[in-house]
């Protein structure tokens, strides 16, 4: 990543629990993303409606807006985003992958993930940006 | 993760002389208008009998409001019948039920201590993270101790992880070791470090 403020690639987190963001938070913008957080799923959707993101980084089990539905609206034509998604739960069950991959997903990912995965996986996920720009 | 904080439930009021009969709203709970459901919902709130009804439609009930209606109506009863009726859904495959029944047991206070042995059990890791979350929010005076039971018993890191972030609003200096040992139980874990690592300093005052 470059650390050049106009190209860095931009992150949402979206998790409910601020351990959980600042994690994110930390272990991405360290290796040169923009990071911005968001508490819950609408927060998410209310702030890709103002603002573009290159990749998203979701919780599954979140209050007022799961991640699931999150997904599914951030791919609906209410913010109609093509960015990359990552999906992180304690969520393990048969099936919870599948369920993110029908609401959008580009990838689910069973906490704990280790920082350097988390990282390796947003610098693939945001490489074709910086290829198309 | 944590649960937004409900306020607790209203007393119901003595007297509602515009409700529509009981087996009226009974039956407006099956219409097909989610305005209609939710109305009927929220109008058999201390209606006792009409319990057993709601209970067989949160897991069916697809739309959001209704379903936050029908839980609202239920905590208020905050017994172990209708907290064992709703902590069966924490196993749901749908990620809003299980979430909004966690925010709903939250609010129970009388009811889910009896409920916490089971779940501090509950082979699947999952019930126990939502566990977790729930006596986030729990008003209650012994929510701290399971928590800290939890950190200390629990096998999954996960879980484990789950209930630090729970306790932390309310930790103090006292539970600086019982963080230090939960991440030496799990050295391996960089989320658990994680978060005990951020935490201490603030706990023992050399941030």
């Amino acid at each position: 990543m470059t650390s050049d403020t106009a190209t860095r690639a931009r992150v949402l987190v979206v998790d409910d629990a601020a351990t959980v963001r600042l994690y994110h938070n930390s272990l991405l913008s360290e290796a040169g993303f923009e990071v911005s957080e968001a508490a819950n799923g609408l927060e998410a959707v209310e702030a890709s409606l103002s603002a573009e993101f290159d990749l998203y980084v979701v919780d599954v089990n979140m209050p007022k807006m799961n991640g699931y539905t999150c997904v599914e609206t951030l791919r609906s034509e209410t913010v109609g985003t093509a960015a990359p998604v990552v999906m992180i739960s304690t969520e393990d069950r048969p099936g919870d992958a599948d369920r993110a991959y029908q609401a959008g997903a580009n990838l689910y990912l069973v906490k704990p993930v280790a920082g350097d995965r988390l990282v390796r996986v947003a610098t693939m996920l945001t490489a074709g940006r910086e290829e198309a720009a | 993760m944590g649960l937004v904080r409900k306020q607790a439930p209203q007393q119901p009021e003595e007297a509602l002389p515009d409700r529509p009969p009981v087996e009226t709203l009974l039956a407006q709970l099956d219409d097909p208008d989610p305005d209609c459901r939710r109305e009927a919902a929220l109008g058999l709130a201390d209606i006792t009998t009409a319990v057993p009804d709601l209970l067989a439609r949160v897991g069916t009930e697809d739309d959001p409001r209704v379903l936050e209606s029908m839980l609202t109506t239920l905590a208020a009863h905050d017994t172990e019948d209708v907290a064992g009726g709703l902590a069966v859904h924490l196993t749901s495959d749908e990620a809003g039920l299980r979430t909004a029944v966690a925010a709903a047991l939250a609010t129970m206070p009388r009811s889910v201590p009896a409920l916490l042995p089971n779940l501090l059990a509950a082979p699947d890791h999952d019930v126990r993270v939502m566990t977790a979350m729930i006596l986030a929010d729990l008003q209650h005076p012994e929510a701290h101790d399971w928590l800290v039971r939890m950190i200390c018993q629990d096998p999954h890191p996960n879980v484990v992880t789950g209930a630090i972030d729970a306790l932390l609003p309310s930790a103090t200096e006292d539970d600086a070791d019982l963080l230090r040992d939960a991440m030496a139980r799990f050295p391996d874990d960089p989320f658990l470090r994680f978060t005990v690592n951020s935490a201490l300093p603030r706990l023992t005052g050399t941030a």
